[in-house]
């Protein structure tokens, strides 16, 4: 039997398991069967839910690799206006990056402020007298690259190796 | 039993949810298995065997596992092992998904920095009760409190974004 309302954090506790899939078959069960008639608990399910997604998607990640600074999208992403990945991409650079490669392959769209923080980074890695590029750029990507001719600017690779090696060449 | 129509929109909603728990969210036949178990509870409420309508929630969750089981197991049998049944489809749901990630993260981005690192360490890291008051210098009370004030706003700006974006789009 569970025990739902009398203790909110344990509560909290189960459906965080729920959500990552940890419950075993009997109490996944008298969960759901409980959600379905309980608005409380299925409201408590979805905020939750929504957090956790929020917390687990598309963040930008640094990392190095042969001294160029690799940035990932950790999950699927648009570099949109407003969009927080757009704003985690602009605050990621470090104050003396010159070598920077961003892995644009999760990306599924970018607008003009995408562009636009693109080009901040790209701006950013040219005052250290350094140089930007991108790795597997989406079809959709690419076109917009060549549309506004920033293809010229930015090099596109599509193996990350070969991206890093031009770094020295 | 009678299952009146606010009854059948909230099972329905719930059981959507469900079903996109166990088949993913980009199935693309979650409708079809949602309409299909409510038409065997309404089936079931007809004929008299939901007497009890404190256990319409726990019946609606077993005969939607039900179809869930059958559903796979009806793909089983067409499909090639190979072949994923729940891959995305490039289609507007790809964009809707992306979009909602959007919204969500843009009201984690409005919550106090506390607020963020709170969330992060309780459901991302999954730390105790015991881990978090010990590294955020909370008493176990105070660090209750804060939870559920961050969960609080959270569902606040939320509901606020969500709204918001639904009157823009319609």
């Amino acid at each position: 039997m569970l025990r739902l309302h009398e203790d909110p954090l344990a509560r909290e506790e189960l459906i965080r398991s729920y959500l990552k899939r940890r419950l075993d078959r009997l109490t996944s069960e008298a969960f759901e069967a409980h959600y379905l008639s309980c608005n409380e608990c299925f409201d408590e399910l979805r905020t939750t839910d929504r957090i956790l997604s929020g917390l687990t998607n598309a963040a930008v990640v640094r990392r190095e690799r042969d001294r160029v600074v690799v940035i990932d999208f950790s999950g699927p992403a648009q570099l949109v206006r407003e969009s927080p990945v757009a704003r985690q991409l602009e605050g990621i650079l470090h104050q003396g990056d010159s070598r920077v490669l961003v892995d644009l392959s999760k990306v599924s769209r970018i607008d003009s402020a995408g562009l636009g923080v693109l080009m901040t980074c790209y701006s950013h890695v040219l005052r250290n007298r350094g140089m930007l590029k991108v790795l597997r750029p989406s079809e959709d990507v690419r076109r917009l690259l060549s549309l506004t001719r920033l293809d010229g600017v930015v090099e596109a690779f599509d193996d990350e190796t070969a991206a890093i090696q031009s770094f020295t060449n | 039993m009678q299952i009146d129509q606010n009854t059948l929109e909230n099972i329905r909603l719930k059981l959507s949810y469900k079903v996109r728990y166990h088949l993913g969210p980009f199935c693309p036949d979650i409708d079809d298995v949602v309409q299909e178990t409510l038409s065997r509870i309404l089936s079931a409420a007809r004929d008299q065997r939901i007497r009890n309508p404190e256990s319409l929630g726990a019946f609606a969750s077993a005969t939607c596992t039900n179809v869930i089981h059958e559903y796979r197991r009806g793909l089983w049998r067409e499909v090639p092992a190979e072949l994923d049944v729940t891959r995305p489809d490039p289609s507007v749901s790809v964009m809707e998904q992306l979009e909602m990630q959007n919204l969500i993260a843009s009201t984690l981005a409005e919550l106090p920095e506390r607020d963020r690192v709170l969330l992060r360490a309780f459901y991302l890291e999954e730390k105790t009760a015991e881990e978090i008051t010990r590294d955020l210098s909370f008493t176990e009370s105070a660090f209750r409190v804060a939870l559920f004030r961050a969960r609080e706003r959270f569902r606040k700006i939320s509901t606020g974004t969500l709204k918001s974006e639904a009157r823009g789009t319609h």
